[in-house]
């Protein structure tokens, strides 16, 4: 089965026409990756409208390209200026950046190089081996579970709020809102239309995300005139080149460190809201904890390139793994992703891997090779990246405003979409200058039709509500959404006031009870195990607070 | 070797003052005045209620079809419900919260209402420069419409001497040009061709 789906898979995208499109996008990701300010999202966002007239399999392995190079791409600017070009390499700036004034940036070149190649395919191989595992699980799912899994993802927008939780949550609610206007699915009713023909149809998606994430962003970097008119970047050096032989000799010696921070990577992936931006600081920093020398740490050490570079792409295919095998976006990467997927009309849901297993395993297929792709543009793409460094702030912002409205148009040849990107585009920047976080809005967009459709669908079955809490699964995500959004408080809490302690323990204990309720022999096991764990973590948390009040 | 750039650059010139003493006039002048005033948040999370209870009114505009067994306003209405809730918290937030931490911007205050045109006049113009481009769209189309919409926004952002005018010419025509070339011919998107091809 596994081999058939490969084969199927490599028939979809093992062409050249595909194979030339993924290098343009891994370019693509790797020069904007580079460029310190661009997000990796907003390249992927960027790269959307070129993938509407595409095949699905061909589009996302487009997009993964993209992905996958500009994980990659922030390594660049960080060592060799300092200024990491994405969150995900704000680690590598430790050791790398040293490494480079100490006269060795080709090497320090080579190990970020390297590390994130075989990061990026341990995880490949995992989410290769565990996403239909996990995937086999969906299939369990009623219209409930779906429901509370998708009210789960929407939980995330908690943990994505930042310093301000209300903020993230109101930008959630917003999202939420938006995707409420105009037709609706289910009934074909108009909604919030006010009269207006514009508004009957709704906002599509597409002209919304770009809008609310390239067009605001854009319009915030060119705010100052002064630095609207500077160059990116100001490198006099051009004639770097990267040590491979040396590097993945260095690399693969510290083969204990690639591991430890690739799983890191992925496991962080995995968890919905936390993406490379904390994997890379995470395994930077058990790598320093389990080093013999971590005093060499932050001086230009080999050990501290590897450890942050392979977590964070490794990282990527944790989140595929969330996204391909529960059909939820783990971070705002993969929420435009599935939005992508939906532009294609496919329906993204636990079932998607069973359901639509060529397409799903072409995305794996797309990532392992996106990995040898990145690697092999490297070198190039320094080049490349040194000569868009001269290029002036405003001239970017003015030629990407531009190809957005056209971006958008190609979506359903309408201008309206166009008048939707700008009114979004306005929307976007004023929530961002006052405080409001964005991505909260985005998987509210995304994850707002789904959750309604599947409500409905629930409604149509029973119009019974405690079957939300009486079906294991969705029991399950309920409680799991309930941590989730306590989440942001724990983690500002934690170490300060005594309630942080009972937390886990709690978490543990309410799990289990959903886990018996399905029954069988596993689950009941693994309840049994959290039971036990949490009542040694309860124990130890009782402990402490006795030792604080004596 | 080499320098730090832009970023470097835009993110001290953001967040660091340069003269610290220089801001100190407004500081005192801020906690003078600011007291009479609802503090930015507040005002948000006014304007916030008032938005939801608009949509929650609207609400009941939404037909419900005898078929189905969820309302077409249900969800919405559960949304405006969790919005509504989340916005008096935000309300009561911003009440409780200190007129000094609350989110007022001290360069947004000062220079009143021109000093706020003058801080975002980049934004602005481009915005501007935008909808004129839509608005005008159906009559320039994409490709005349575009490469004006790029001159102007990069000479808005860049400066009207007449060698950066040529150069912004020259750019605006280029990266229009192969943008319509690779829409219109490579991904085949039919772009709005606009009405002054039709009378030439």
């Amino acid at each position: 089965m596994l081999i058939e789906n490969l084969l199927g898979a490599f028939a979809e995208i093992g062409n050249i026409q595909t194979l030339a499109f993924m290098v343009i996008g891994a370019t693509a990701g790797l020069i904007s990756g580079a460029i310190p300010g661009f997000t990796i999202a907003m390249a992927v966002v960027l790269t959307l409208p070129f993938t509407f007239g595409m095949p699905p399999a061909q589009g996302i392995a487009t997009m993964i390209g993209v992905f996958v190079g500009g994980l990659s791409g922030g390594l660049m600017s960080g060592i060799l200026t300092g200024i990491p070009g994405t969150p995900s390499s704000v680690a590598t700036t430790f050791d790398g950046f040293p490494m480079a004034r100490n006269g060795d940036p080709g090497f320090a070149l080579g190990l970020g190089v390297w590390a994130s190649f075989f990061g990026g395919i341990i995880s490949a191989i995992l989410l290769i081996a565990v996403a239909p595992q996990l995937a086999r699980v969906g299939l369990e799912f009623q219209p409930w579970d779906y429901f509370s899994l998708v009210f789960f993802a929407l939980t995330i927008t908690a943990s994505l709020a930042g310093q301000n939780l209300i903020k993230g949550l109101i930008a959630g609610a917003l999202g939420l809102l938006i995707a409420t206007f105009g037709e609706d699915d289910i009934n074909g009713v108009s909604r919030f239309d006010f009269g207006v023909e514009y508004l009957q149809e709704g906002f599509a998606f597409l002209p919304v995300l770009i809008g609310l994430f390239a067009f605001s962003r854009l319009m915030t970097d060119v705010r100052d005139p002064k630095t609207a008119t500077m160059a990116l970047t100001e490198m006099q050096d051009v004639s770097i080149r990267i040590e491979h032989r040396r590097a993945a000799l260095t690399v693969l010696k510290s083969w204990g460190n690639l591991i430890r921070s690739s799983l890191i990577g992925v496991f962080t992936g995995i968890l919905p809201a936390a993406g490379s931006s904390i994997s890379n600081v995470l395994a930077y920093d058990q790598a320093k904890k389990a080093s013999r020398t971590p005093e060499k740490f932050g001086s230009g050490f080999a050990d501290g390139i590897i450890a942050p570079e392979s977590a964070n792409n490794a990282t990527a295919g944790g989140s595929l793994i969330t996204m391909m095998a529960l059909g939820i976006p783990g971070d705002i990467i993969t929420a435009v992703m599935l939005g992508a997927l939906l532009i294609h009309d496919v329906i993204p849901s636990p079932s998607f891997i069973t359901e639509a297993p060529v397409l799903a395993y072409s995305i794996f297929l797309a990532f392992f090779i996106a990995n040898f792709l990145v690697l092999g543009l490297q070198s190039g793409a320094l080049k490349l990246f040194v000569l868009v460094t001269r290029v002036r702030m405003y001239v970017l912002a003015a030629v990407i405003l531009a190809y957005c409205g056209i971006g958008v148009f190609a979506l359903h040849n309408i201008v309206s979409d166009i008048w939707t990107l700008f009114i979004f585009g306005i929307v976007g920047y004023i929530l961002r200058n006052l405080g409001f976080p964005l991505a909260p809005v985005i998987l509210g967009v995304v994850l707002g039709p789904i959750a309604e459709k599947w409500l409905s669908r629930s409604l149509a079955i029973s119009t019974d509500v405690s079957l939300f809490f009486t079906q294991p699964w969705s029991l399950f995500f309920v409680i799991a959404s309930v941590f989730s959004l306590l989440f942001t408080l724990y983690q500002r809490d934690r170490g300060k006031k005594p309630w942080t302690r009972f937390y886990p323990p709690a978490l543990m204990l309410s799990l289990s009870v959903p886990l018996f309720m399905m029954g069988g022999v596993v689950r009941p096991v693994v309840a049994t195990g959290l039971i036990a764990f949490g009542l040694y973590l309860l124990y130890r948390a009782q402990k402490t607070q006795t030792a604080t009040e004596s | 070797m080499m320098k730090s750039g832009w970023f470097a650059r835009a993110a001290r010139s953001a967040s660091i003052p340069e003269h610290p003493e220089a801001q100190q006039p407004f500081v005192n002048w801020k906690a003078d005045t600011i007291m009479s005033l609802p503090n930015r948040d507040t005002i948000i999370a006014i304007g916030l209620l008032f938005f939801t209870g608009v949509l929650i009114w609207a609400s009941f505009d939404i037909r419900s079809p005898d078929y189905g067994t969820l309302a077409p306003s249900a969800w919405p209405r559960s949304v405006l419900g969790i919005l509504l809730v989340f916005g008096l918290i935000y309300l009561f937030q911003s009440l409780r919260a200190s007129p000094a931490v609350a989110g007022t911007e001290e360069s947004d205050a000062r220079g009143g209402l021109m000093g706020w045109f003058v801080k975002y006049r980049n934004p602005l113009w481009c915005y501007l420069i935008y909808f004129l481009f839509l608005a005008t769209l159906p009559f320039f189309g994409a490709l005349i419409g575009g490469i004006l919409l790029v001159f102007f926004l990069l000479s808005v952002l860049g400066g009207f001497a007449p060698k950066k005018l040529l150069l912004h010419g020259a750019i605006a025509t280029i990266s229009m040009g192969a943008m319509w070339s690779i829409f219109t011919f490579g991904l085949r998107v039919i772009l709005p061709r606009g009405s002054l091809f039709e009378v030439i």
